[in-house]
């Protein structure tokens, strides 16, 4: 059933794609996704997140309020798209959920054995704090623009080694990320790609947490990293690794200028 | 070529041990966490960098096994054709194009007796299947067949809606080109090895990394030129 509305859904994006504002049929689709549901189911994550964010919790007994996310303690507006970047408490590029589970460690004494620093992904039973409170974070940037700081040498590396970890073929389908993300207006079975090298398609793609339609549940930046490294038949990419953000610090980058979703519903 | 490749290949794991050691002397003097700002990276390139990241940040879980016999660590291995068209960013020069179709035909293994079309019912299956090789979170089981997912690139039979275009359509292939002898060649070298004649194509060397056995690559290739196949049939009529 599912299956069928979003063969319908990129079908008709492929028929009606002249028709509408944008001639990118990967825009066009989801467009019409966003028509066809009635509300994001994102917001009801946003939301638990948004409690949890504010609650007094952990060993330590207090709250997120207090935790830097780049423009000073307990600044979120605006504060992800301006991720990944260098932070010097931890001496690290950090991206934003690598950055919370910072929090939760140092500030609410929370450890790595600990159920909201070891749940990294929901499942359809249990949404993990974690995506909650990345969602309610994200969502205090909604509608700005995509600008990852260049400052520091570290987050320029980290940049300049994403790039080559993007265009980087290997293992058993010799599959690199532009494999599937360089030529415009191609399809991966029923799913238009978006292009790395246009802003508008691309600062849509990167707009994560995102809820999945076809997974029912919100997703991360992080999970979406290990399902292409997974689809790519390469290695398991361990959850807030330094590759990890160095892709992600790559694919923000090049999203740089566009309009961030946030949150975003995704197929 | 080779010996510059080693050498790179030594200058990288030179330096590799050096950052390793620098953290090891760091991590025994005193217990610190581990940190970006301890190790100097600042004389890396963006390529050393990306290399130490796959290899020795413990990004990847390199150690898990495959299903061909090896280590994820072997899968992240690149190698001779990955490197040269993920630098040439798959465009290669000519002069580099021109290597990687000679070496790309002399990789070619043919079947003992000649190429044989299978049973293209089973090859739409195979045609169909996205499941082999993935390892991670969710690791394939082998004991089911492994599919070459052609369509996720291709169009095939005009009846399936399910289909990519990163590849061109290859409906009606058989019934507009026949069953010769050249075009079996042709289909079985592009399934084996696409780059003897596309030089750092996007689809993978089916045939090279032994995605593919022989068995599954004759039904693969009877579902494309069997004139009962449904990729022809409704052309044939
Ligand atoms: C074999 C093709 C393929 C490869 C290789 C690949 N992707 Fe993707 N990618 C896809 C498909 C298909 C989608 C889903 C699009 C959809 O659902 O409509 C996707 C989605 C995405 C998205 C989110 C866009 C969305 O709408 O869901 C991002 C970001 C992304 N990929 C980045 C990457 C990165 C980074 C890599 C390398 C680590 C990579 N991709 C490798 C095919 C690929
Ligand atoms: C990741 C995408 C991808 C996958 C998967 C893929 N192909 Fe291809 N294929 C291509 C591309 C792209 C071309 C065009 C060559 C080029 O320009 O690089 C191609 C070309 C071909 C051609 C030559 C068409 C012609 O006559 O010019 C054949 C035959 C073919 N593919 C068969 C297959 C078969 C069979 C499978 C499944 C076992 C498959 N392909 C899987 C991308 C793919």
């Amino acid at each position: 059933m599912l299956k069928k509305f979003l063969a319908g859904v990129a079908l008709a994006g492929g028929l009606v794609g002249g028709a509408m504002a944008s001639d990118s049929p990967y825009l066009t689709g989801r467009e019409q996704l966003l028509m066809l549901a009635d509300d994001n189911p994102a917001e009801l994550t946003l939301w638990r997140g948004e409690e949890l964010f504010h609650e007094v919790r952990g060993p330590k007994n207090v709250s997120l309020e207090r935790c830097d996310f780049g423009l000073g303690p307990g600044v979120l507006k605006g504060a992800y798209v301006r991720m990944p970047r260098w932070f010097e408490d931890a001496g690290k590029v950090m991206d934003l959920e690598s950055r919370i589970i910072h929090c939760m460690k140092t500030l609410q004494g929370f450890t790595d054995e600990d159920d909201p620093v070891a749940r990294k992904h929901s499942s359809d039973t249990r949404e993990a704090d974690l995506v909650a409170i990345y969602t309610y974070v994200a969502s205090q940037s909604n509608g700005m623009k995509w600008n990852p700081p260049m400052n520091h040498p570290m987050e320029r590396l980290t940049r300049n080694a994403g790039e080559v970890l993007f265009h980087r073929r290997a293992g058993s389908m010799d599959f690199a990320c532009a494999t599937c993300h360089s030529t415009p207006r191609k399809r991966i079975r029923l799913s238009f790609l978006p292009v790395a090298s246009n802003v508008e398609e691309w600062s849509k793609a990167v707009s994560w947490p995102a809820y999945r339609i076809g997974h029912g549940v919100v997703r991360t930046s992080q999970h979406r990293v290990r399902g292409c490294y997974y689809q790519m038949r390469q290695a398991g990419i361990q959850f807030g690794s330094d590759a990890s953000i160095a892709i992600i610090s790559y694919w923000t980058h090049q999203a740089q200028g566009g309009v961030a979703t946030l949150p975003d519903l995704k197929r | 070529m080779n010996k510059q490749n080693n050498i790179v290949g030594h200058t990288l794991i030179a330096i590799g041990m050096a950052l390793v050691s620098v953290t090891l002397m760091a991590g025994c003097a005193q217990p610190r966490p581990d940190t970006q700002a301890e190790r100097d990276f600042s004389r890396l390139s963006p390529e050393a960098y990306a290399e130490y990241l796959i290899f020795r940040s413990g990004s990847f879980n390199l150690a898990q096994e495959t299903q061909e016999g090896g280590t994820a660590a072997d899968r992240m291995a690149q190698d001779v054709l990955q490197r040269m068209c993920s630098e040439a960013r798959n465009r290669p020069q000519p002069e580099m194009a021109v290597r990687i179709v000679g070496a790309a035909r002399d990789s070619i293994v043919y079947p003992e007796g000649g190429i044989q079309l299978g049973d293209w019912r089973q090859g739409a299956e195979l045609a169909r299947s996205g499941t082999g090789f993935r390892i991670g979170h969710n690791v394939d089981d082998h004991s089911r067949p492994v599919g070459g997912n052609c369509y996720a690139c291709h169009q095939l039979d005009p009846d399936e809606l399910g289909f990519g275009n990163l590849g061109p359509s290859l409906a009606a292939y058989g019934a507009l080109r026949g069953d010769s002898e050249a075009v079996r060649r042709f289909v079985y070298d592009m399934i084996y090895n696409p780059h003897s004649y596309f030089p750092c194509t996007q689809m993978p060397r089916f045939g090279v990394s032994q995605f593919l056995n022989q068995e599954s690559i004759s039904h693969i290739m009877a579902y494309l030129l069997d004139p009962q196949s449904p990729v022809n049939v409704r052309h044939s009529r």
